[in-house]
């Protein structure tokens, strides 16, 4: 009794230890920080220097900055795409699956964005896409008339419709491939032959039998493309349109980045990283809600 | 073994098409661009170069200190993969095998904190990082990063201890074996295949990484490749095949690891997200 009691203590101890270094690192350099937001997000600072005390000044601020209604307004754009964003790769996925010559190909090529980042995926898509780039020069080979006037990232209309068609469909569309994939192969195949004998049709199994059968991690990737909206982006904006043309393409990660280490207006970023907290708050509780009904933690 | 109908393999094959267009163009583009010099370039840019001329590469390194980037790049990448393997197994040990009080707060805990936005705490880390003197520091960029990406790593390595029967540490115990010798001698030999998983997925991350080397380092010669690019893009005036062979440059080692540990690296991107 008292061994085993002792075998207890132990053990928690030997979690502790374990667990350390982890929490360590991460209650500075991203809860404190987290947290930290709220009472900046209060005060007129630079970045540097004393924070003066303002109150919710800046929160009145930016209730009427056209900047952040845009940044919304493009998040909502971007929100709009995901269902396609999820639909199309779970519908490939699921052709793929009753097989189909060459796939292997196919999965290493489409997973390369995955590889080469955003950094680099930005740059070669705003030379790609610019006014003298590959793209207008295809289109004038063409035959189209005045190509050269064609400045997708550059007008403000659309361009948030061009980044959100890269970013949430096409550059993911490898990984939603593989994702749901991997997902389907544990699919057990005698439920596909008892509806081939009922003689379901190929999207009645679909419906009934595989998009059910994988329902976790179709939620779960619902909730990483929301992560990569609204918190995995910067670079890519960095990149490919520096949140322009005018503020087309803001986003409110981007959004922080300009206020508070271009303009030097950190206390007035801090607000928008406030309102950033709450979104993402609010992602990380749904994505913890479905890792638990999924069973996933003990 | 089941009839589809042609359309839908007509559609399946158009949209692959594109996405496969969309996936390699990119890096095509980069490539054909590299050998190109500016006139043969602006004349057109989707040609294929006339000659294979590495004047480009030559540039990058000799006038943009390329060879420092990556080296910088290097350095931190891969003293931050052992402090993040390490850090990786420790939690997820603790987290998949043992039982301990707050398990399950510790571990949402953790899941919550792992969401938020580099730019969110952006300002944050800029501050502590000034005031206990981490700024441009290899050690700081390499602390931020294993904090910030450490988290992911661990979910995956605490489902896959999860899956190792508990008599292991019982017998373990009963050797007299403590908690450092359970974690290095018994719980990560035979965590090897997982841990190249986290290993490749992480590097890759730090590889690419922008937000916080851009924010926390300022002196040119301590950028990491990322930055190199980010900066040179926005620098007005560098040519495109100037830029397109930087950019081959710095996709080279990443390449070269997709293309051997593909299986692994393709199963690491999935793990943690099928139920099981």
């Amino acid at each position: 009794m008292l061994k085993k009691r002792l075998m207890k203590h132990q053990e928690e101890r030997d979690a502790l230890i374990l667990l350390l270094p982890l929490i360590l690192l991460m209650l500075v350099f991203t809860v404190y920080p987290v947290l930290a937001n709220f009472y900046y997000s209060m005060t007129k600072w630079k970045g540097f220097g004393t924070a003066e005390w303002v109150g919710l000044k800046n929160y009145a601020t930016l209730l009427q900055d056209v900047k952040f209604w845009h940044s919304l307004k493009n998040l909502s754009v971007l929100i709009a795409y995901i269902p396609a964003g999820v639909f199309l790769p779970l519908l490939i996925a699921a052709i793929l699956r009753d097989g189909l010559k060459g796939w292997t190909f196919f999965r290493s090529v489409i997973y390369l964005p995955n590889i080469l980042g955003y950094v680099i995926l930005g740059t070669l898509f705003s030379i790609l896409l610019s006014q003298r780039g590959p793209l207008i020069e295809l289109l004038t080979m063409l035959g189209v008339q005045d190509a050269n006037r064609i400045n997708i990232l550059g007008q403000s209309n659309s361009a948030i419709h061009m980044v959100s068609l890269l970013f949430v469909i096409l550059m993911k569309m490898g990984f939603g491939c593989i994702y749901f994939l991997a997902a389907m192969s544990s699919i057990d195949s005698s439920m596909y032959d008892a509806a081939g004998i009922d003689g379901a049709n190929w999207w009645q199994r679909f419906w009934n039998i595989t998009v059910p059968s994988i329902s976790f991690s179709i939620q779960f990737f619902v909730v990483l493309s929301f992560i990569e909206v609204f918190a995995r982006m910067y670079s890519f904006i960095y990149t490919l349109t520096y949140g322009g043309p005018g503020f087309a393409t803001f986003t409110l990660e981007f959004g922080i980045y300009r206020q508070g280490f271009k303009a030097f207006k950190m206390g007035y970023a801090s607000s928008w990283a406030v309102v950033l907290f709450f979104f993402c708050s609010a992602i990380a509780a749904l994505q913890i809600y479905v890792i638990r009904k999924g069973d996933q933690l003990q | 073994m089941i009839k589809r109908n042609n359309s839908a393999r007509i559609f399946t094959y158009l949209f692959l098409g594109i996405i496969t267009f969309v996936s390699i163009y990119p890096l095509y583009f980069a490539f054909i661009s590299s050998f190109k010099n500016l006139a043969e370039y602006t004349q057109s840019n989707t040609a294929f170069p006339a000659s294979m001329n590495l004047e480009n590469y030559a540039y990058v390194f000799r006038n943009m200190e390329f060879s420092r980037f990556i080296l910088n790049s290097i350095i931190t990448v891969t003293t931050g993969m052992v402090l993040y393997i390490i850090i990786c197994n420790a939690a997820g040990f603790a987290l998949g095998l043992l039982r301990f009080r707050f398990k399950l707060s510790i571990f949402s805990f953790i899941l919550f904190f792992q969401i938020f936005p580099q730019m969110v705490i952006a300002a944050q880390v800029f501050r502590i990082c000034s005031k206990i003197g981490l700024m441009n520091s290899y050690i700081g960029l390499v602390l931020v990063w294993t904090a910030y990406f450490a988290p992911f790593g661990t979910y995956i390595m605490s489902t896959y201890y999860a899956t190792i029967p508990r008599s292991m540490i019982e017998s373990a115990r009963i050797d007299g074996a403590g908690v450092f010798r359970q974690l290095f001698s018994i719980m990560m030999p035979m965590a090897t295949p997982m841990i190249g998983t986290i290993g490749i997925v992480g590097s890759l991350a730090m590889w690419t990484e922008l937000p916080f080397s851009l924010l926390l380092i300022s002196e040119p010669a301590k950028r990491p490749l990322s930055l190199g690019i980010a900066i040179m893009k926005g620098e007005h005036g560098i040519p495109v095949p100037v830029l397109s062979a930087a950019i081959l440059v710095s996709a080279a080692i990443p390449l070269i690891l997709y293309f051997i540990f593909q299986k692994t690296i393709h199963m690491g991107s999935t793990a943690g997200a099928v139920k099981g």
